[in-house]
């Protein structure tokens, strides 16, 4: 089929939730199986039955791609493999392997520590999930199934600002555009401004908690502190709350090569996960008098230790909190965003929020440019958006169809986009191939009736071309290989070895008519391509083993052989 | 009805109402509808609406807007359908006009908001909601809009079409008791209601589903016979009747048609149909209809077919499934059956994973069938050979892990089987804890723990186990490189012990201990230390003693309160827990005056005091995570119930020296906040502060130690207990922080942008 089709199952003009539904070629990929931090119920993940009521996920879905860790992109998986039921492998890359379940399990502790929460998926879910999960490297190409035409000429990029991506013209390019209308300050200003005001209010004597989740911005940040401590010659303390695991910037080390340039870059010069200033925090050191920066989990501030230290600190308007990414609606850190100075807490209690609150985003989402320049890179035939919001997408639609001329579609959740590709590749025939098609004889080549050729497609240097197989070997300098099957038969026949053999003959011989079969000088019997020897061992020399060997073409004929004389030869021969 | 949340409505209507202000996320605008739909099932949409007239003015400014934002007109769409929920709310809303411009076409239409998908998703969950009673169906009838509601029937979005089809099934199953004349209360009142409307309403319905089936274009098809397979799970036996004689001609005519993909959808109807009495009525054709789809499809499409028919009816032997099972599961492995003929079919399927774990997993549920005990032997084998087979993929290993467990729960006890076991099961399983692959190892160890649990008191089984190296394997993947294997290693070792009968030499005890313990202090993954602290709990949870755990209780108390994993403080409570009940239990409930059940209780609390266990109780009483602290919790008041039961003095013996230990301040300050009166060292503030504690601390007028009763009495443990029962789920969940989270994301002038987590 030359159609494409795209349904998001969530993205789909919205943030968070991210799942992808596409069918190419008779295949059905799903992109991302993420999961919506906004809802405590089962709206939290992409609702699955309108893939199959039944729930067989497995029988309708080829794979399933997972673009990177972040939740709002994984955050379903243990809940789709485990509890609805999918059997079928799972691609991710490697780092995204490695940090995925541990995203995961921290998502999971946020969430039991939640009353009344049911329907959640387990530790164990988490691993078994794992298990189905297929590692790739950047680059790989992967064949789901090879018994049918799979190439997936679709190109599915997220999270990435300025990847490198070949001229590859996808029919399809589907991108997210968290921030289509923005065009953002340099990330490096933004760095600027956050290490300012955590300067700040260390100078006046204040404590800065910075909420986080386990991995990833945590870690950007406590490399841009300790750079500026070092550099700064400061002595406040920096805590890591323990929440946050050693196994965390463990991987962050191991998948060094897989970062960002500029990490990679001062890498080289030391090891930047080796803090020298930041040091794992104690809750009894909220306590302790003078200034200190505190990166603590969770990153909404709706459990555990962040607000815990939050609701020691949000009395003194010396301190900050700094909220490094969104937070859903309902959360504490929700709400002091939104200018919120008086929280209800558990009981009866009221918190007077008197501390600064400031929100610094380093998500690191494409902006509109970012998205533009990749459009120009990649120059797809169509562009799909999604993980946005409605009013930003149209937006950036109307510019990628101006600037570009190409469609844009922008489906929301449950809608389906089919796009019509045109799957014709080009191939070159060698004319030796031809000719000797010619001199087999048929018909003369005729362009509106299709026929069958056979021949060795060669792929080189971005051209296909279609040779005997000959000439493909000698092209390529590799020399022919035959592949032989073996199989002992063991046989009670108490006549000497040449007699077994004989008998064997005579036997084939009036079974197999119309084969070649001859009895050869060297003690060998030979059908077609199909070799037979007769031997014995001294101690019993009744029981004759049978060895035959038959190369591929002959693979039907040699199993039939066997079954043939494991059934014994007829006593009257 | 929470009067604040409704003081709070108007302004949060007037604040939707505003196009000038940003419209709240999805989220939020789902959650009111939800705390909507409660106030609406409590108390009915009319007194609702009579009561906050704010509603009916927030419907009215929506339709009248031109510039309405289309999230704000779909939550509207659906708040109106809810309101209209019953009839008192339905009449109200109908008679101020809300309805008809509303949910008839042509009103709002025209503003292009019927092109947003949410938007048409909202009229359909609007109608959804309001369908429940004869004048909304009236209303229904009499406006034309089944017209629209068909139309959505092949809309592009698959949400829409889902909402319809089951809209549609709702309508007639609503009306064909009434059009057909027999509703059972039928009264001649009943009958005056069933206008031509309704008869025509449902006529269409019909005539559009045949004329969908009849249709050339597979988009149009594909809807209505998934409308149909809802009608016939869903709908009256007379209507099923009605409705089948309105599709059969078509549905003759798509059985034959072949080449494309409505084989599942076909299926899914002839399998609902074949549930319904249309089965034995020869004039339906039912059989007939499978008939003509198993034969007139090709081999993958006819294999669907007969799948689906399989599972209809145990039509078939499970002995006959079971060897077919079998073969397949050979086929795929490589081992072919005997003729050729058959090799040649399924070249293809030779290590395909996929039919692989699905054959072992129809392998394995046809162990529920008493028949299936006559393919024991060859399900065992097949299963073997698959976990031998070194090409098999981790997943199906596991597969066949499940399977096996399967059998072995169904299977007597016989001497072959455990020749099975101890020979080529176990040498397998060997050779798998080493396997490369993590998966492997892991899901052997797993399987490894599951058999010996679920094998319990086989003596065979244990003496298998014991004898054939297996421990020393099971020793060492304990210091395999993944964490989740050692885990499961700990847990196969700690299963291994606990079932086994045979007289354990303490070496072996005392290694597995202190292996234990080394993980424990150890390990940085938290997984292996998870699963150590379970292990230590069955072990204490069975009667026969592990002097070796008895002598470490201690320092596990120590390593396990002090780790940095809530669970494992979970799992340390729990051992906490099994411990005080074994303890305290031996001591009989006191009866006043009886010195040696005194003693008893004083002495086990003692030995509670020793090991750590009522430090560890204090200590993660203060735990910043929630589960932790209302665990510890929970058990301080099983003891303070328990202290009361059986002393009749104050409990002064057992006394703590708090000031040791470092959650000694967070007591002594509660203790100081309590009883401000006794010390003229605190102030007679509330709440008393850190500084102060530091001046009582070193107080000599201040008692260095505390008895127990005392501290479980300053605590206020019921008032914690509650507290932390409320949650910190308790902020986000209250339609009051919702309305709240509303009206100052309005006001915020800075777009918070939405982005990853």
């Amino acid at each position: 089929m030359p159609d494409i089709k795209v349904t998001p199952l969530g993205a789909g003009q919205d943030v968070g939730r991210s799942c992808i539904l596409v069918s190419i070629g008779g295949k059905n990929i799903m992109l991302d199986c993420g999961m919506h931090m906004g809802y405590n119920d089962d709206r939290r993940f992409p609702d699955f039955s309108y893939i199959t009521q039944n729930g067989r996920l497995t029988d309708y879905l080829d794979c399933v791609i997972i673009s990177h860790f972040h939740l709002d992109h994984c955050g379903a998986l243990p809940y789709m493999s485990e509890m609805v039921g999918y059997d079928g492998p799972i691609y991710m890359t490697h780092p995204t392997k490695a940090i995925c379940p541990i995203l995961l399990e921290d998502f999971r502790k946020i969430t039991v520590d939640k009353k009344g929460e049911t329907n959640f998926f387990t530790s164990q879910m988490i691993k078994d999930c794992m298990k189905k999960v297929v590692p790739l490297n950047l680059h790989q190409t992967v064949q789901v199934r090879a018994d049918k035409r799979s190439f997936l000429n679709l190109c599915y990029l997220k999270y990435k600002t300025a990847a490198w991506i070949d001229k590859c013209r996808p029919d399809i390019l589907i991108t997210e555009s968290t921030y289509a209308t923005t065009i953002r300050d340099s990330k490096r200003c933004r760095e600027r401004d956050f290490l300012k005001k955590v300067h700040e209010s260390i100078e006046r004597g204040g404590k800065v908690l910075i909420p986080v989740f386990a991995l990833g911005r945590a870690q950007e940040l406590c490399i841009l502190l300790e750079t500026f401590w070092e550099r700064m010659n400061l002595k406040a303390p920096i805590y890591f709350s323990t929440g946050l695991t050693e196994k965390a910037n463990h991987y962050y080390k191991l998948f060094i090569t897989w970062t960002n340039q500029k990490i990679r870059k001062t890498f080289v010069q030391r090891n930047m996960f080796e803090f020298k200033h930041i040091k794992a925090f104690d809750r009894s050191y909220a306590d302790n008098p003078g200034p200190m920066v505190v990166f603590a989990t969770p990153g909404m501030l709706h459990a555990g230790q962040s607000l815990q230290i939050f609701k020691k600190w949000a009395g003194n308007e010396k301190n900050m909190v700094i909220m490094p990414g969104y937070c859903v609606q309902g959360t504490v850190g929700h709400k002091i965003l939104n200018g919120q100075k008086k929280l209800e807490m558990e009981g009866r209690a009221t918190l007077e929020v008197k501390l600064q609150v400031e929100y610094m985003s380093f998500s690191a989402h494409a902006d509109a440019k970012g998205i533009m320049q990749l459009i120009r890179m990649a120059e797809p035939h169509n562009i799909l958006l999604v993980h946005g919001e409605a009013k930003k997408m149209a937006f950036l639609k109307d510019k990628i169809e101006q600037e570009f001329n190409i469609s844009c579609y922008m489906p929301a959740n449950g809608e389906t986009t089919t796009v019509t590709t045109n799957p014709s590749v080009p191939v070159d025939i060698s004319l030796n191939l031809l000719k000797r098609e010619m001199a087999l004889g048929g018909p003369l080549p005729d362009p509106k009736r299709p026929r069958t050729m056979h021949g060795t497609l060669i792929m080189k240097d971005n051209s296909l071309r279609l040779v005997s197989p000959e000439q493909a070997l000698k092209e390529l300098g590799l020399s022919e290989h035959q592949l032989r099957f073996t199989c002992r038969v063991h046989l009670q026949d108490p006549h000497s070895d040449t007699d077994t053999l004989s008998r064997i003959y005579s036997h084939l011989k009036s079974v197999l008519k119309g084969y070649a079969v001859q009895h050869l000088p060297d003690s060998t019997v030979m059908v077609e391509s199909i070799v037979l020897k007769v031997s014995s061992s001294a101690e019993e020399p009744d029981l004759k083993v049978v060895l035959l060997s038959w190369c591929f073409q002959d693979e039907e004929l040699g199993s039939f052989l066997s079954t043939l004389l494991k059934k014994g030869l007829p006593s009257a021969l | 009805m929470d009067s604040e949340c409704l003081s709070l409505l108007p302004s949060v209507c007037e604040v939707l109402a505003d196009s000038k202000l940003l419209p709240p996320d999805d989220t939020s605008l789902e959650k009111l509808l939800d705390w909507f739909k409660d106030l609406t099932s409590q108390d009915d949409g009319q007194s609702l609406l009579q009561h906050q007239p704010c509603l009916l003015q927030f419907l009215y400014s929506v339709m009248e807007s031109e510039v309405v934002d289309p999230i704000i007109f779909s939550f509207s769409l659906k708040l109106a359908g809810l309101l209209a929920a019953e009839e008192s709310g339905f009449c109200l809303l109908q008679e101020k006009g809300v309805l008809v411009s509303m949910f008839v076409p042509d009103g709002w239409h025209v503003l292009g908001l019927w092109k947003n998908a949410s938007v048409r998703c909202g009229w359909l969950q609007g109608l959804w909601n309001m369908l429940q009673h004869p004048p909304a169906m009236d209303f229904f009838c009499r406006n034309g809009i089944i017209t629209l509601v068909l139309n959505l029937q092949n809309d592009e979005s698959l949400f829409i079409t889902s909402l319809t089809n089951q809209i549609l099934a709702h309508i007639l199953n609503c009306s064909m008791p009434r059009v057909l004349g027999n509703d059972t209360d039928s009264t001649a009142e009943g009958q005056a209601l069933v206008s031509s409307d309704w008869v025509s309403v449902t006529t269409e319905i019909m005539s559009h589903m045949s004329r969908s089936l009849a249709s050339e274009d597979q988009a149009v098809i594909l809807p209505g016979l998934r409308l149909l397979a809802i009608v016939l799970t869903q709908c009256g036996d007379p209507l099923k009747r009605l409705l089948w004689k309105h599709v059969l001609e078509p549905l003759e005519v798509l059985a034959i048609r072949k080449g494309d993909s409505l084989t599942p959808p076909m299926m899914a109807v002839l399998q609902a149909a074949a549930r319904t009495p249309l089965y034995i009525q020869p004039e339906c054709r039912v059989e007939a209809l499978m008939n003509v789809m198993l034969y007139s499809r090709n081999t993958n499409e006819s294999v669907l077919c007969a799948a689906s028919i399989l599972l209809l009816e145990k039509c078939v032997s499970i002995r006959l499934i079971g060897s077919a099972v079998i073969s397949l599961l050979r086929i795929c492995i490589g081992h072919y059956p005997s003729t050729i003929l058959q090799v040649g079919n399924f070249p293809h399927l030779i290590g395909c994973c996929k039919i692989q774990r699905c054959g072992l997993d129809v392998l394995g549920s046809l162990t529920v069938y008493e028949e299936s005990m006559d393919l024991i032997q060859e399900a065992f084998a097949i299963i073997l050979q698959y976990m031998q087979s070194p090409d098999s993929h981790a997943t199906v290993l596991k597969k066949a892990h499940q399977a096996a467990l399967k059998w072995f729960s169904i299977c007597s006890p016989s001497t072959d089987l455990w020749r099975f076991v101890s020979n080529d099961l176990f040498s397998v399983l060997k050779k798998h804890v080493c396997d490369g692959r993590w998966e492997v190892r892991d899901s052997t160890l797993e399987f490894i723990a599951q058999l010996t649990s679920a094998l319990k008191g086989n003596s065979e089984y244990t003496e298998a186990l014991h004898t054939n190296g297996m421990i020393s394997v099971l020793f060492t993947a304990l210091s395999d490189v993944e964490a989740y294997v050692q885990a499961s290693a700990v847990a196969a070792l700690g299963e291994a012990l606990t079932t086994t009968n045979l007289p354990l030499c303490t070496s072996l005890q005392e290694e597995i201990v202190s292996h234990l313990l080394t993980v424990l202090a150890q390990d940085a993954e938290s997984f292996p230390r998870r699963a150590a602290l379970k292990v230590f709990t069955s072990w204490l949870k069975i009667p026969q003693t592990f002097a070796a755990l008895d002598q470490s209780l201690s320092s596990v108390f120590s390593l396990g309160g002090n780790d940095c994993d809530w669970e494992v403080k979970i799992h340390t409570l729990e051992l906490a827990d099994v411990l005080m009940e074994k303890s305290l239990s031996h001591c009989p409930y006191a009866v006043q005056g009886y010195e040696p059940s005194e003693r008893c209780t004083e002495q086990a609390l003692n030995k509670l005091m020793d090991l750590g266990t009522l430090g560890l109780l204090f200590k993660c009483l203060f735990d910043c995570d929630r589960p932790v602290s209302q665990k510890a919790c929970a058990l301080l008041l099983k003891l303070r119930a328990f202290m009361k039961q059986t002393s009749h003095t104050d409990g002064n013996d057992l006394a703590l020296e708090i000031c040791r230990y470092n959650w000694g301040e967070e007591i002594l300050h509660r203790y100081c906040s309590k009883r401000p009166e006794q010390s003229d060292c605190v102030s007679n503030d509330d709440e008393v502060s850190y500084e102060q504690i530091d001046i009582v601390k070193c107080d000599p007028c201040w008692p260095k130690e505390i008895s127990l009763c005392k501290i479980l009495d300053v605590l206020d443990l019921d008032e914690m207990q509650h507290t932390l029962s409320l949650s910190s789920d308790h902020v986000i969940n209250s339609p009051r922080s919702l309305m709240e989270d509303i009206l100052f994301v309005a006001h915020q002038s800075e777009d918070n942008v939405v982005d990853c987590y």
